[in-house]
């Protein structure tokens, strides 16, 4: 009964969205804003990826947001799964290949994160991005070592300095320049890497605390927390 | 006028710093949070009172609407931007920490800040997107929220709610989706300027028909409104009382926000009206059908939550006035009843004879439920009248239907508020805890709140008619947004 | 008739997702199952709002990268997706989460036990009658063990 209902709303919905489609001109948006934002992006922003400089700074709240969204998930997880139960048995260690490629690997995934944050500006990447793949090059060595867990303190320290950091730069700009979030330091020379103001400063403080808090994240599903002081 | 921005941004601050705070001292990081709420409320304290009390709007980091996210700030959102901080701080929970459970303590306090800084982003926010995004906040924050308590059935609640909650976002993702892809931008005032002549069609409608029932997940709203017994019963009653008071209304403004600016004048109404009318049914006999508290109480603001859709979806400043003054009705009652339940959370037998252990707080439901079903001068009369009112104005069938399932569901509200009455005043030989004296006290405000609008309705009923009448008028939205809204629409026409 | 074109047959992928994983929400068992129905139906709705905003010959919106002067697409559905990407990764996380803590508790996934099981704790605690009952289907496909209800005449506990 309840896979007839099921399947009956389904088709329900997918003739409706079928039926929408095909009168939406796909191909051919209308963009409005987006064609606005094309236009002036390289002179009031300055960075070469527009689509960086609509997340930092067009819509640099929902960027606040949306780091918030993912502090709120990483927080509520940590809330739900609580500590370490003491008497867990501990994980066993992995095997060669997974420790001997996590030594290589660390080293690279952070340069290769830290690189992609860094030109957030310049290329497709930024702060998002790189921050998962440094979460990633601290959470191999936990799944090749899981005996060797991340210090709780230094993460949630980062996380929660990184996103200080943010709102600070953004308040900076509230008080010198009367407007939250407003690109601030000027545009620079276009594609260079000191270039678009406070656009690669709030890509490092977003890259920072996502991965601190994905890594954190991480850890506490796989029960390796170390215990609270 | 930028400041506006401060109350969304320093409840999030707080909530970043919180932990690392909570490990340098953990009495600075209780402190933190209601302070922080504090300041948020006498900025917009000082804003509603401000003499230009004209709407404005701010050009969030100075790029000017379209291509920036805007916060339009008129009566109606400062109005629900205040009931935030303050009935955070309502809930806030001020009970001493145990010893070695900083940690806890302090993330539930950052979610509660999260909780309430994406509630006051909602209540200012115009462009659609970013309601969206605050929108997802305040339901990852609620998700914390609920599975507080820990047990086995929280967690199950919790597991439930969410997966709900992630389908409903991802109807109303594909409503913005089609949106967009219609008119080609995000801007509420924008959108409303392009609506007559591109959202007419099937198109438009279907997108509204996904936004109403993805935001209507936390507005509890029939269908998507499976999740409110379980956490209901699940969940700490402050949590419960803060979902169901004031979060559930935040859900309803954004609903509201879209049919004024945006779709006023289309079929788009009639579906909040049925599907209004189904949900004070569904609600209201749910609620006969409780035997306990909490539950009770939570199904009977499923039924009305329904009965504010019915009286946003009347047209005009008459509709937007009747569904405020129920809106504001329920945020006030609900929040004394679920600060009652905090005890009183058993069956309703096991409350037998709750009015001698506890005859201040049995006084006050009593109060409270007479208000609820409507009994005149009390404020719930006026705000059923104002309903039913616009209702019979209407005059067609669909609002003659909708305006006896209130009448009924009155009748059902009644019965069950006056059989647990009763209950309460039974003679009982093992009479229940007494709710503890924070929470009567706190609802004993309430209970002073209304008797003081009792008197006062008058001046009340005018300031909301003005809030009401600055909200429903479309157009001037738009010229708030754009002053050069005719020069403006008339190049977005023939361009 | 709608001609097939590349975009069509992408826009009809878009709503096929987002419709696998409603189907899959509404009919599983599994929490688990369910979750990755939702995985499926957010994939749907961001493949969605890309093509909202593709335009036929256009490049990518990062200057310096085409020739210059070629027409962009639009850059902000993209953005869009990335923020809605990143709200699904935490919102999954959390679920999958809240998942270990019910598996932990119950030592299962399935939908329609944990209901059964649910209903029966928050009975015993608020001290209510639960519905339903302890026997299993006729069959003899028993359920968990749950508590079991107390008998006619008996005192309630």
């Amino acid at each position: 009964m309840r896979n007839v209902a099921a399947i009956l709303f389904t088709g329900g919905l997918g003739f409706l969205l079928l039926v929408i489609a095909s009168q939406l001109g796909f191909g051919e948006p209308p963009m409005r804003v987006g064609q606005g934002i094309l236009d002036v992006a390289a002179t009031e922003v300055g960075a070469a990826n527009i689509v960086t400089s609509v997340l930092l700074a067009y819509r640099g709240l929902d960027t606040l947001g949306e780091l918030s969204i993912l502090f709120a998930a990483a927080t509520a997880a940590g809330l739900v799964l609580g500590q370490r139960r003491a008497s867990a048995a501990p994980d066993p260690e992995a095997g060669f290949i997974l420790r001997a490629g996590a030594d290589l690997l660390f080293p690279l995934l952070l340069v290769v994160g830290f690189y992609i944050i860094l030109h957030g500006h310049l290329t497709p990447g930024g702060g998002f991005q790189g921050g998962v793949i440094l979460a990633a090059a601290f959470f191999i060595g936990v799944l090749a070592r899981p005996a060797e867990s991340l210090d709780h303190t230094a993460i949630v320290v980062i996380e929660g300095l990184a996103g200080a950091a943010f709102i600070g730069i953004g308040l900076w700009a509230l008080l010198a320049d009367g407007e939250f979030l407003k690109p601030m330091l000027g545009t620079g020379t276009l594609g260079t890497l000191v270039s678009a103001g406070t656009l690669p400063l709030l890509s490092l403080a977003i890259g920072l605390k996502v991965g601190s808090e994905l890594a954190g994240l991480m850890t506490s599903l796989s029960g390796t927390e170390a215990r609270e002081p | 006028m930028s400041n506006v921005i401060l109350p969304v941004v320093l409840p999030l601050l707080a909530a970043f710093l919180m932990q690392p705070l909570a490990r340098l001292s953990a009495g600075v990081a209780r402190l933190a949070g209601p302070l922080v709420l504090l300041a948020g409320l006498v900025l917009l304290l000082q804003l509603w009172f401000a003499p230009q009390s004209a709407p404005f709007t701010v050009a969030l980091g100075g790029f000017a609407p379209p291509l920036g996210i805007v916060f339009h700030v008129d009566q109606l959102a400062l109005l629900f931007a205040m009931a935030v901080p303050l009935f955070t701080l309502f809930f806030w929970d001020w009970s001493a920490s145990g010893g070695d459970d900083t940690q806890g303590r302090a993330r539930q306090d950052a979610l509660m800040l999260l909780l309430a800084a994406s509630a006051t982003g909602l209540a200012l926010s115009g462009d659609l997107f970013n309601i969206y995004v605050f929108y997802e906040l305040m339901a990852v924050a609620s998700f914390g929220l609920v599975s507080l308590r820990g047990t086995g059935p929280a967690q199950i609640a919790t597991v439930r709610y969410l997966l709900l909650s992630a389908f409903g976002s991802v109807l109303a993702l594909t409503g913005i989706a089609i949106l967009y892809a219609q008119t080609g931008t995000l801007n509420l005032a924008q959108l409303g300027q392009l609506a007559p002549a591109t959202l007419q069609g099937p198109a438009g409608l279907a997108a509204f028909a996904l936004m109403l029932v993805g935001f209507g997940v936390k507005a509890e709203l029939f269908p998507v409104n499976t999740w409110v017994p379980e956490v209901y019963a699940t969940a700490p009653a402050r949590i419960a009382g803060l979902l169901a008071g004031l979060i559930s209304k935040l859900a309803v403004l954004v609903v509201v926000r879209l049919l004024v600016v945006v779709y006023q004048d289309t079929g788009a109404a009639q579906l909040m009206l049925v599907l209004g009318t189904l949900t004070i049914l569904f609600g209201e006999f749910a609620a006969w059908r409780a035997r306990d508290f909490p539950r009770m109480i939570g199904f009977s603001s499923i039924g009305q939550l329904g009965i504010v859709f019915i009286a946003f979806s009347i047209p005009g400043p008459w509709g937007l006035l009747a569904g405020l003054a129920v809106a504001l009705h329920h945020l006030l009652i609900k929040s004394a009843l679920f600060s009652l339940a905090n005890r009183w959370s058993g069956s309703l037998e096991r409350l037998a004879g709750g009015a001698r252990s506890a005859p201040v707080a049995a006084g006050l439901f009593v109060l409270l439920a007479l208000s609820l079903i409507g009994v005149p001068p009390l404020p719930g009369f006026w705000t059923k009248i104002l309903v039913l009112a616009g209702l019979a104005q209407e005059g067609s069938g669909l609002h003659l239907t909708a305006l006896g399932a209130i009448l009924l569901v009155t009748a059902i509200e009644a019965n069950y508020l006056f059989r647990f009455a009763t209950t309460l005043y039974r003679k009982s030989d093992s009479p229940p805890a007494a709710p503890g004296r924070r929470d009567v006290g706190a609802a004993a405000l309430i209970g002073v709140v209304i008797v003081v609008l009792t008197l006062q309705i008058d001046p009340v009923g005018d300031k909301l008619r003005d809030v009401a009448r600055e909200a429903a008028d479309r157009d001037g939205y738009i010229s708030t947004v754009y002053p050069s809204a005719q020069a403006r629409a008339g190049r977005e026409v023939s361009g | 008739m709608i001609e097939l074109d590349f975009v069509t047959i992408l826009y009809c992928g878009a709503i096929g997702l987002l419709l696998i994983g409603a189907a899959g929400l509404v009919m599983c068992n599994n929490l688990f199952r369910m979750l990755l129905a939702l995985v499926i139906a957010e994939a749907g709705v961001n493949l969605l709002l890309i093509l909202a905003g593709y335009r036929g010959g256009a490049t990518a919106p990062i200057l310096g990268f085409g020739p210059a002067g070629a027409p962009m697409v639009d850059p902000v559905p993209q953005v869009l997706v990335l923020t809605a990407i990143v709200i699904g990764v935490g919102v999954q996380a959390l679920a999958v989460a809240v998942m270990v803590r019910v598996y932990r508790a119950y030592g299962t996934l399935d939908v329609r036990e944990l209901k059964t099981r649910f209903e029966f704790e928050v009975a015993a605690e608020q001290g209510i009658e639960p519905p339903g009952s302890t026997e299993g289907p006729a069959g003899g496909r028993p359920l968990s063990p749950v508590p079991p209800r107390p008998q006619h005449g008996e005192a309630r506990p």
